[in-house]
């Protein structure tokens, strides 16, 4: 059964993840506020991009996330990206939750508050080292 | 007190300020080079050209030693981040957050900010409409704390104007933080005072000398 997801930021990983959801039959509403990042996209019967400031709880409603199963905040902020997911997991009650944290020590301190978070630089690390066979 | 104060605007400057004067130990965090720059032109050494949000920075600035975190800057995913991390990561005991959206007045509560201060609703609800003039305007009322800060503009034809401030019959208990004239020029506290029409004046006061203060300013009734 496909899901609704909501996904806030549409730089070049949220570009990505909404293209690859949309692709598996997911309905995904894509929000930026600055709608120039929409061009990384192309409008899909599954693919909505709407131009909001996902901090706005007023915004977040207007765009429908009572009726979303997953949230995902991406942008380049971890502030704007902590108070989105925060507003979406204990506002809205989204069933699940996904934060994009790039600093490292702020990452573990949202993982013990309940959320769940990706840290690209943690990820791209990752990478290296099992790219050196590490 | 050791207070932490992210954000050097408007409000983080003048509460700074005041609480400087009132000889806590202040440190301000200020992501914006300039504005950290002309902040330490009038505060001194206190003002760190940094993101308040930022773990090792709150480390450098000695959050772990300190009683009170105020996040004043004009955003409130910054201020929600800054309170969180002070909270949860230094274990700072009072975390204080501005915010714009009244929205996230009960959010940020729920989220472990021990007060947070709407701008919005602080104007909407403290400016008397029936005041002619000089509005008192609520800057910050700390919990548990008797002496709340205020902002009074200094009306036309108020007895305060063009006389020096030691004429000027300012209730006792009370004492001038700041004056800021209306081309943001801030005046030097002393004798040699006098207010002008549009002054902005900054006093900490305990709520029930508000009244008085505020008649002194603008010669309302």
């Amino acid at each position: 059964m496909p899901r609704t997801v909501m996904i806030l930021g549409c730089g070049r990983v949220g570009a990505m993840v909404a293209k690859a959801l949309a692709a598996e039959g997911d309905n995904v509403i894509v929000l930026d506020r600055d709608a120039d990042n929409f061009l990384r996209l192309a409008e899909g019967p599954n693919l909505q991009m709407l131009v909001a400031d996902g901090t706005s709880s007023e915004e977040l409603r207007r765009c429908g996330i009572e009726r979303v199963d997953a949230f995902i905040s991406l942008t380049a902020q971890d502030t704007v990206n902590a108070l989105a997911a925060q507003t979406a997991q204990l506002s809205f009650g989204v069933a699940a939750v996904v934060c994009r944290i790039n600093d490292p020590t702020r990452r573990i301190m949202y993982e013990e508050l309940g959320l769940r978070t990706v840290s690209p630089p943690q990820v791209m690390t990752d990478l290296v080292l099992n790219a050196l066979g590490k | 007190m050791f207070v932490i104060v992210v954000g050097c605007g408007k409000i983080g400057y003048q509460l700074s300020r005041a609480l400087l004067a009132a000889d806590h130990e202040v440190v301000i965090l200020e992501r914006d080079s300039q504005r950290a720059a002309r902040a330490a032109e009038e505060l001194g050494s206190v003002v760190i050209s940094s993101d308040g949000t930022e773990p090792t920075v709150l480390t450098e600035a000695g959050a772990s030693r300190s009683q009170l975190l105020i996040a004043t800057t004009g955003q409130d995913a910054t201020n929600l981040v800054a309170c969180q991390v002070a909270k949860r990561t230094f274990h700072v005991p009072q975390t204080i957050a501005v915010v714009t959206d009244p929205d996230h007045v009960e959010l940020f509560k729920r989220l472990g900010v021990d007060v947070t201060i709407s701008t919005t609703e602080l104007i909407l609800s403290h400016i008397e409409e029936e005041m002619p003039g000089g509005p008192l305007v609520h800057l910050l009322s700390m919990q548990g704390a008797a002496n709340g800060i205020v902002s009074v503009r200094v009306p036309a034809g108020s007895p305060a104007v063009g006389r020096p401030i030691a004429e000027v019959a300012l209730p006792a208990g009370t004492a001038l933080a700041a004056v800021v004239a209306k081309n943001g020029e801030i005046k030097a506290l002393g004798t040699g005072l006098v207010l002008e029409q549009d002054d902005d004046v900054v006093a900490i006061t305990p709520p029930d000398k508000e009244a008085l203060l505020w008649r002194a300013l603008t010669g309302g009734t």
